[in-house]
């Protein structure tokens, strides 16, 4: 029975649990505050407005996972909605083919990541802010800042715009990616590995595990998932621009660390990351109900980010400082 | 004789934990006083004691006659007491002046640098003790026993009177133990009082004074080094007789399993190594470190590939270019850092174990955790490992179970060649000779060994053949039994013979 009841405590103490109450309180104060807040349609919005920064979140968590990160892929998401558009209207592809050679984009994009941090062995910080550049650069080239897509058929607006099984249609694929990332994170011998890449780099190879093979893989998967991120986020505008996606690898890399995982590597779940998106869309969606304007929403979030962190540090420096107390207590300072 | 540091009757418990149950310890100035026990049997945890690092439980503390409250690793310093860890603790960055510096001068925020005199006084006390050590070397440029000795300079120039040494000699070839053991004799002539630890017990008899036994927390005996021999040691350390530390070889040795020809690694100094090792066959590698042993080793697991001569094994001639390929003929490394390449500290001890068979154990890559768990409990019993499951992290075994777990990730692969790195370093009595069970068990069963060790009783204790390395090459194979002189004299070169014990 103790050590039942002892298990109990450490799930209610675990860091995705806390997270989850966290995401129930936002959720019913917004509710007290905005009469619309809790409607099936603003359930549904706050769905379609996570997907894509959802998406992100979720193959930034392999990444992060491996002690590294990827800041390109905001960036990738504007080249690749960019690219789509070129493909659809300028070499007048049908959109599948179109969706097809974009995510091929992407994962050339993601593979140009990994050759640079496997061969070159650079730092992943240092590579992703450059390329960060580098495909927002090319994405305002393409367009000379200027040009936008626009006028899609219907038939493609469906995936951003409307509901398919009753819920919003782009949340079907959302689900699939996450249930697929989930598996390779928590199943596989992959997540496993990257894992063991984030505790310790050296340790893994030898093991006689291919390290650069790993981490080009979660880097080249960020690459297509920012494309198919890319496409669903077109498909919600009706339109693709140049500065697509524009800031949202922090808001990925911040679900992400919400989430739980650990920025130097080895730790972390991806339910842990899907929390994290989840308490990031309930508190910008509901702040908009709750009348508050988008810089009390950066405040919030930040101040969430903080206070998630030292949850965790919180208790153990109780603990400590209860230990201590009681030291001094038993013991009189003789001098 | 004056009685420096004190300690009566010190308990201290983590927990439910009792790492220490009533020790009691006590250094004279100018006497090298040994600590000797196996590892968990509270010497970390004394250390830390007298360094102010954990504050005790019960009993006390006298330093120089006085009894302190509570020691705090401010007020160590300030006592006089120094510790010199296994692992220099210095700034790899920064040079040797700026490291005594920081270590000595007073802080303060505004504070103008003084270079003339950082620089003299890092000069003055790296003559002192007799090191030839530039100042303005970058740490990083410094061998380890260099780096150590910096560590004792800046001890001397803090004033310690209480220095302590946790293993210092674990990474140091023979010619620098001779270098530390005289610094430390200079020491004690000074009057300091130095608490000395280490696994080797031929350096116990060549260095101290006294030496105290530590068991289970408790300190079984305090003995003159004069009045007590190897074997008594041996028994109050593990609390029975050990009567053969070697297990006798009794394998046979079969085909040729390994065979190099004029193999070399330019990039990593290796060259021109020629070496037969038959199944069965334990190779024990000798020489100074720096000699290329490791590097030797490294080139045949992949990690820097040869880039001359042929490797055959089992007959066929093979290219191994990375672990991967390393592991898929059959070789199978363990390492000589087995805390940054043998474990990962940080994941259960049954991921690790698994690590190098994921191909095996999970096919299609999907994880098996029932398959693991068995994998895992099947390679605990068989090597006796000690800890409360195969979840337990590699971090919380002691270092002794932290190298079988390492060894075991490499039986679990079946391998044809495996190469032991320093399989026993750091590692307590008990379990160094439990892994020596193991590796003749091994030879055995037809594997071959090739076993690099510093170790010198050990080289000459386990090996079939001895082969002695430097200068990147194989100078000599030896049979099995020879002296440790001759092993020695082969691996310092002729021309350094007389400096050769």
């Amino acid at each position: 029975m103790h050590t039942a009841k002892q298990g109990f405590r450490a799930i209610l103490l675990r860091h995705e649990t806390i997270l989850l109450f966290v995401v129930l309180l936002e959720w019913l104060y917004f509710n007290s505050v905005g009469p619309r807040f809790g409607s099936v349609d603003n359930t549904f919005d706050i769905m379609r407005h996570s997907v894509e920064i959802g998406l992100l979140a979720l193959v930034m968590t392999p990444i992060i996972l491996t002690g590294g990160i990827d800041l390109s892929v905001g960036s990738l998401l504007g080249l690749c909605a960019i690219s789509f558009g070129k493909f659809w209207r300028d070499a007048g592809m049908p959109i599948p083919l179109a969706a097809a050679c974009t995510i091929g984009i992407g994962a050339l994009a993601g593979g140009l990541n990994a050759t640079l941090i496997t061969w070159l062995r650079l730092p992943p910080l240092i590579v992703t802010l450059g390329t960060f550049s580098l495909f927002r650069g090319l994405a305002e080239a393409i367009t000379r800042g200027a040009d936008t897509f626009t006028n899609f058929p219907a038939s493609f607006l469906f995936l951003g715009q409307e509901r398919w099984l009753g819920i919003p249609a782009q949340a079907s694929s959302f689900i699939l990616v996450s249930i697929g990332i989930w598996l390779l994170v928590h199943r596989t011998t992959f997540g496993r590995s990257f894992r063991a890449i984030g505790f310790a780099p050296e340790g893994t190879r030898y093991a006689g595990i291919s390290v650069e093979r790993r981490l080009a893989m979660a880097y080249v998967l960020a690459g297509i998932i920012a494309a198919v991120a890319a496409i669903i986020y077109t498909s919600r505008l009706g339109q693709a621009k140049a500065d697509a996606g524009m800031g949202y690898e922090l808001f990925a890399i911040t679900a992400v660390v919400l989430g739980g995982t650990s920025i130097f590597g080895g730790i972390g779940t991806v339910h842990g990351t899907l929390l994290g998106v989840a308490a990031i869309a309930v508190l910008n969606n509901g702040l908009v109900h709750a009348r508050q304007s988008r810089e009390v929403a950066g405040m919030l979030t930040g101040l969430l980010l903080i206070l998630a962190l030292t949850s965790s540090i919180i208790p153990k420096m109780l603990a400590s400082l209860k230990t201590r107390r009681q030291t001094l207590a038993t013991k009189p300072i003789i001098t | 004789m004056k009685t420096l540091l004190q300690l009566s009757a010190v308990t201290k418990s983590f927990g439910a934990v009792r790492a220490l149950k009533g020790v009691s310890f006590d250094l004279h100035a100018g006497e090298v006083h040994a600590l000797l026990g196996e590892n968990g049997a509270g010497k970390s945890t004394l250390i830390k004691v007298i360094t102010g690092a954990h504050q005790l439980d019960g009993g006390s503390i006298e330093i120089n006659g006085e009894r302190v409250a509570r020691l705090t690793p401010a007020s160590a310093h300030q006592l006089g007491i120094a510790c010199i860890y296994q692992q220099p603790a210095l700034f790899p960055d920064l040079t040797v002046a700026e490291n005594i510096g920081l270590r000595l001068e007073p802080m303060s925020a505004l504070r103008k640098v003084n270079w003339v005199t950082r620089r003299q006084r890092a000069k003055e006390l790296l003559k002192r003790i007799g090191a030839e050590i530039l100042p303005d070397a970058e740490v990083r440029s410094l061998s380890m026993p260099e780096q150590q000795l910096v560590e004792i300079a800046c001890a001397l120039g803090a004033g310690a009177r209480i220095v302590i040494m946790d293993e210092p000699t674990a990474s140091l070839t023979h010619k620098e133990q001779h270098l530390l053991f005289a610094v430390v004799k200079d020491l004690r002539a000074s009057g300091v009082g130095v608490v000395y630890i280490s696994h080797r017990l031929e350096e116990i008899f060549q260095l101290a004074d006294r030496v105290t036994v530590l068991r289970d927390g408790q300190s079984v005996g305090t003995n003159k080094v004069s009045e007590i021999n190897e074997s008594g040691m041996i028994k109050l350390m593990v609390g029975r007789e050990v009567s053969t530390i070697y297990p006798p070889s009794e394998s046979e040795t079969g085909n040729v399993v390994l065979s190099l020809k004029k193999l070399g690694c330019a990039s990593c100094g290796v060259k021109n190594i020629s070496l037969d090792v038959r199944a069965g066959e334990i190779v024990g590698m000798a020489g100074l470190v720096g000699a290329g042993r490791t590097e030797l080793a490294r080139v045949l697991f992949g990690i820097m590939p040869a880039d001359s001569g042929e490797i055959l094994l089992n007959g066929q001639l093979i290219t191994i270019s990375t672990p991967k390929e390393a592991v898929a003929h059959g070789i199978a490394y363990v390492p000589e850092d087995r805390r940054r390449h043998g474990v990962i500290l940080e994941m259960p001890i049954a991921h690790n174990m698994t690590m190098a068979i994921h191909d095996r154990v999970f096919p299609g890559a999907w994880l098996r955790c029932g398959a693991e768990k068995q994998i895992a409990l099947d390679l605990i019993r068989d090597l006796a490992v000690k800890a409360y499951g195969p979840e337990a992290p590699g971090g919380s075994l002691s270092g002794g179970n932290q190298q079988k777990v390492s060894l075991a990730r490499w039986l679990a692969t079946k391998p044809k060649l495996l190469i032991l790195d320093e399989p026993t370093q750091g590692v307590d009595v008990g379990a160094k000779s439990e892994i020596h069970k193991i590796i003749r068990r091994l030879a055995k069963e037809g594997l071959a060994v090739l076993m690099i060790s510093s170790d010198l009783p050990e080289v000459l204790g386990m090996s079939d053949r001895i082969a002695v390395m430097r200068g990147g090459t194989i100078t000599a194979m030896l049979p099995a039994k020879t002296d440790a002189h001759e092993v020695m004299a082969v691996a310092l070169g002729q021309t350094e013979n007389g400096a050769a014990k």
